[in-house]
């Protein structure tokens, strides 16, 4: 993901010493574990590790959370876990969906609960918390010539199927980028990695996107591959 | 931010100290492993030095292969099974199979992963009474229970035509052709034909409908027949999901040639098979009799129909009720008084009964086609599943035996099997009360004492009438009484071993038939790899070895019988199941020499003939060389100059054949070509032009008929050696919906579960994809009775409920007014089959799961919801299953 320009104000500098006054307290002061510093203010946001739903742009959403942590507590599937100061800095505490442990069921209750705004309520099929891209030198389906196989399980689960994703008439599937609202069950439900070639792989992964710039990002920059 | 700055820290302090503990969500494992898995050196692999020598056998990419078929579905795909380090690693597909062509789809991909599954029985439990904990016992113990509790079943009951009434077998389209072969070798000896089979429950009215159309079993044609058609006709079958092999190949076509070649697909509600057809009729269901004689009847009033055909090969016949003896034969009637009954079924009437989108112009256009081009109809259990199977499949044969699209390449009336061995096991092998091996018949006396003699056992041998077949049997077990007025005289069943099956997940109405598997005067033996829905009410669970951890033979839809070798070494104390017959019938032998009654001791030389000839092999092999041996019986004596002649393919020739053999193949020449792809034509098929030959009459027929039940000697001359038309007249199904119940309520599979779920349920990959089942309801349904998608939705009817989370789409799914549930989930709110009829076909005696009447309404809202998988947990003096622990909460 591309790395943002930060503007620095007072209460960022403020947040980046609490961190590493905490991850240092939480290491036994051992701050040679923070390879780069610089880590501690990048977003940990990063493909399959995606913010909840109808969360605000990720430029805006440290400051906006509070770290309340009603969102996980309200999750029925405990999709939604925290970061950790070791690998987020000023993002410690801030919610995250990782889509290969446990996606998002997209039942929409997080953001209601939200007392900051820093999750939006909209509705299921407003979600954009990325797009889903195949890889297709991994895919079982289009490796058939190969693989044989004629999986398309991504197909069957996704909560927009037909919509969000498409199959062909070799069963082949696509994704329409437009709709995809990356909750990620089609890459937890990515069976290609139980192929033996392709070594514990799977052939979908969720790139995150920025919000308000779907309609751009969609098809120039998440091109498959 | 209404937060203050202290706040903030104490926050996200608490929220990372919760972050790095962590919560593990990982799901729990509950059930206990009785045997030893397997560790990180040991090698897992039996492979048979017979094996090794011949083509199913390589090594590759630093994998071992050996080559076998799947164990899911009936179209009967060829893998490799690879190895590495000794240990199961990958399936894939061979690609020389002119079945898969080295295609697979994700169940076959994926039961390599249940070799060594936690959850696998590796030891023999019993268990005197329902209520108490399971305890391990050895084999032989295991056998001395199972005789005695036998031997008392026995005398509880008494002596009748089909023999002992008191004794029951049940089997399965999934066990192996030896294993159905000897076990109901084994219960015909001891005096019983009791012999039935989930089979039944599937393709029992494919039977009726073919014996009766074509005088004998199983489809003339096969999938070659998809290449070269130019329609294909699928009715009642969701051959996307439940055949995706097979659809690939419908697709293939299509995508070739988009213009040329036709999908219709006939189905009440919108499944994926939906999505490439260039017609899709969507009927009221029950209809579909209607449906069938509607285009019948454009064929025949068009004059579109094979004037040639009709008038050679063909013959008219008719089933009244009180005029014939005998429905199978019914009596002849001439193609006046067809026309006259086909004068009925207009487009306009029928469309008026079928409702859905179906209009008279459809119905015109469909027969047309139907008539001018060469076509394939393939169905499977919208068809068969019903109260009319057969005649449905009598009037889907009709149409291609008007139409001549029969016995030539491209076209074909083909019905496809759901379990990987019910033609080949089943049909083939006398799995169901009415049938003995070779496609003979328990009624016919000349069939029972060529039996006999092959057998080597005393005249008399096998009880001169069917037994009871599977709601009966089920019936007799609970023995109610509505049971005893549904069933006049019936005799009550006291002992029963249930063969890789689970019926009180898969029978219909299953609530009523649970409560006579928990009755304590039943004695139930179980032969089982996994906790099923009928271990929970076993007293005796025999562990089994998997598929490619015992060898034997499966026989496809087309009846083509493939090999699996024995590749991989059986968990703990499993033992296969002909062992357990072969060594079970010697203890039984030893028992019933010491009984008083005449009757029973002289049974004890017949148990002990059953099995004499295989005692050697399996002290010696129990893994290759019994199995070796029993087929070896089967196909080159008992099959041998039947129609389904398997005596050329040993077991050399199905090693060596990348795809089996398809029968009849009496030499071993004609098997190692593959067998006879087309039945009945003259040149192609052995046995048809061996008939020709025989019977000077029919010299110069191109097609001949040689199906025994159409050349019995009683038969009119016009009659013999010809298909038969069959007059059918229009019945709706058992349980219309009405004002109480205003719902039609059909069940069926989905791509990546089968069945009941027991072995893809433990599979990881598949059970995250679909943890629990859900019911289908037409948008339109769903708004108005207020129901949103993930709603838990309360289907009643007369017999039980569902609660069941429902899944609304609008571009997929039932008509309005249906619902459509799946039914491999396992938790007791989600058994449809707590739900379904147990009215059956009187003709095949086949259950109506697919039609029965529902009322739908809202439960609860949505909320997220687990699998649920039957299991063993380990408690005080021995073994439960998770669903005996807490009654109610399961």
């Amino acid at each position: 993901m591309k790395k943002e320009k930060n503007t620095k104000g007072r209460r960022e500098f403020l947040k980046v010493t609490l961190g590493m006054f905490l991850s240092g307290a939480l290491t036994s002061c051992d701050l040679s574990q923070l390879k780069n510093p610089r880590t501690m203010i990048k977003s940990p946001i990063r493909p399959n590790i995606l913010r909840p739903p109808g969360a605000v742009p990720e430029e805006h959403f440290a400051q906006k959370c509070i770290r309340c942590g009603r969102c996980g507590e309200v999750c029925p599937y405990h999709s939604i876990k925290y970061f950790d100061v070791k690998e987020a800095g000023v993002f410690s505490g801030t919610p995250y969906i990782n889509v290969m442990e446990k996606p998002c069921y997209l039942c929409m209750k997080c953001v209601y609960v939200c007392p900051t705004g820093s999750l939006v309520p909209c509705s299921k099929e407003d979600v954009r918390m990325g797009v889903a891209v195949i890889n297709r030198q991994i895919c079982v389906t289009w490796q058939q010539q190969k693989t044989g196989l004629m999986c398309k399980t991504c197909f069957d689960v996704c909560p927009f199927a037909g919509i969000a994703i498409k199959i062909d008439h070799d069963f082949r599937p696509y994704i329409i980028e437009e709709n995809c609202t990356g909750c990620g069950i089609c890459a937890y439900s990515c069976i290609a990695d139980t192929w033996y070639e392709n070594k514990g792989k799977k052939a979908i992964t969720i790139m995150p996107i920025k919000w308000k710039k779907i309609k751009e990002v969609s098809l120039k920059s998440v091109k498959n591959s | 931010m209404g937060i203050g700055r202290r706040d903030f820290l104490k926050k996200s302090a608490a929220l990372t100290a919760a972050s790095l503990v962590g919560i593990n969500l990982k799901i729990k494992t509950d059930g206990v492993t009785l045997g030893e898995s397997a560790s990180a050196g040991e090698n897992l692999m039996r492979i048979p030095e017979e094996v090794k020598k011949s083509p199913a056998y390589k090594e590759e990419d630093g994998y071992t292969w050996v080559r076998g078929t799947c164990r899911f579905c009936g179209t009967g795909c060829k893998v490799w099974l690879g190895f590495r380090n000794g240990k199961p690693a990958v399936i894939r597909g061979e690609r020389k199979s002119a079945i898969n062509f080295g295609f697979l789809c994700m169940k076959g991909m994926l039961f390599y992963k249940l070799f060594r599954h936690p959850d696998r029985l590796t030891q023999p439990l019993y268990r005197k009474s329902k209520k108490e904990p399971f305890k391990p016992i050895s084999w032989e113990k295991a056998y001395e229970i199972i005789a005695d509790e036998m031997i008392k079943a026995i005398k509880k009951g008494e002596w009748t035509p089909f023999g002992w009434s008191g004794i029951a077998y049940y089997g399965s389209g999934q066990a192996l052709t030896e294993e159905t072969y000897l076990f109901q070798k084994l219960f015909r000896c001891i005096g019983t034909n009791h012999v039935e089979g989930n089979p039944r429950l599937c393709m029992a009215s494919a039977v009726g409908g073919y014996l009766t159309s074509y005088g004998t079993d199983e489809p003339a044609g096969g999938y070659a027949d998809f290449d070269k058609a130019q329609t294909v006709f699928i009715i009642g079958s969701n051959t996307a999901e439940c055949h995706p092999i097979l659809f690939r190949r419908i697709m293939h076509n299509k995508l070739k040639n988009p213009n040329g070649y036709m999908v219709i697909n006939v189905d009440p509600r919108i499944s994926p098979t939906s999505k490439i057809a260039d017609i899709h009729m969507q009927f009221k269901p029950g209809t579909d009799l209607a449906l069938l004689n509607a285009i019948a009847h454009v064929i025949v009033n068009e004059g579109l129909y094979n004037k040639e055909f009709v008038s050679k090969y063909c013959a008219f016949h008719i089933y009244t009720k009180g005029k014939d003896k005998v429905p199978l034969l019914g009596h002849q009637v001439s193609f006046e008084e067809y026309k006259q009954f086909l004068q009925r079924y207009t487009p306009e009437y029928a469309a008026q009964i079928c409702g859905g989108n179906i209009t008279p112009e459809m119905i015109r256009k469909v027969a047309r086609r139907f008539a001018t081009t060469r076509t394939v109809s393939i169905w499977t259990m919208g068809l068969n599943q019903r109260t009319r199977g057969v005649w449905a499949n009598n009037l889907v044969t009709n149409l291609h035996l008007l139409t001549g699209n029969l016995c030539k390449d491209g076209a074909d009336s083909l019905s496809l099997t759901g379990q990987p061995n019910a033609c080949g096991g089943v049909r083939e092998g006398g799995g169901l009360c009415h049938i003995l091996p070779g496609h003979r018949f328990v009624k016919s006396k000349a069939d029972r004492e060529n039996l006999e003699k092959i057998w080597g056992v005393p005249k008399g041998t096998i009880p001169p009438k069917p037994g009871y077949h599977t709601v009966k049997m089920f019936s007799a077990i609970t023995y109610s009484e509505r049971d005893k007025k549904r069933f006049p005289g019936l005799k009550p069943i006291h002992f029963i071993w249930v063969e890789e099956t689970t019926p009180m997940q898969s029978l219909p109405n299953v609530g009523h038939y649970r409560k006579g598997f928990e009755r304590e005067d039943v004695f139930v033996v179980v032969n089982e790899i996994f906790p099923t829905r009928t271990t929970e009410f076993a007293n005796l669970i025999l562990p089994t070895p998997f598929h490619f951890e015992k060898t034997g033979v499966y026989g496809c839809t087309e009846r083509r019988s493939q090999l699996t070798p024995v590749a991989v070494k059986a968990p703990g104390n499993t033992k296969p199941e002909l062992q357990i017959i072969v060594e079970f019938a010697q203890v039984l032998a030893k028992k019933l020499r010491r009984e008083r009654d005449p009757r029973l001791r002289a049974r004890a030389h017949t148990v002990y003939q059953c099995v004499a000839p295989f005692i050697e092999a399996a002290k010696k092999d129990p893994w290759w060389t019994l199995a070796k041996e029993v087929w070896s019986e089967y196909a080159g004596k008992v099959t041998k100059g039947r129609d389904n002649d398997l005596s050329g393919a040993t077991y050399e020739v199905l090693l060596a054949r990348p795809d089996g053999v398809q029968w009849p193949a009496p030499t071993v020449e004609i098997a190692m070509k593959g067998g006879t792809l087309r039945r009945f034509v003259v040149g192609k098929d052995p046995l048809a032009t061996e008939f020709v030959e025989k019977h000077p009459e029919y010299r110069g027929w191109k097609v001949v008929d040689y199906g025994h039940l159409h050349n019995l000697p009683t038969l009119p001359p016009e009659s013999r050696a010809r298909f038969w038309i069959w007059l059918r007249p229009y019945k709706g199904p058992a349980e219309p919906p009405d004002a109480e119940y205003p719902f039609y309520l059909s069940t069926g599979r989905v791509i990546d579960m089968w069945h009941s779920g027991d072995m893809t349920g433990r599979i990881p990959e598949l059970a995250n994809d679909y943890p629990y089942a859900w019911v289908e309801i037409n948008p339109k349904d769903a708004q108005r009775l207020g129901i949103n998608p993930g709603d838990l939705v309360l289907i009643e009817t007369r017999r039980g409920r569902n609660i069941i989370p429902a899944r609304i789409s609008t571009d997929e799914g039932p008509m309005e007014g249906m619902v459509f549930v799946y039914w491999y989930d396992q938790e007791k709110h989600r058994m449809i089959n707590f739900c379904t009829i147990d009215a059956y076909d009187p003709g095949s005696k086949q259950p109506e799961f697919k039609i029965c009447a529902c009322r739908i309404s809202k439960y609860a809202p949505a909320r997220p919801l687990k699998q649920f998988l039957v299991k063993l947990v380990k408690v005080k003096g021995g073994y439960l299953h998770n669903v005996e622990i807490d009654r109610a909460e399961y």
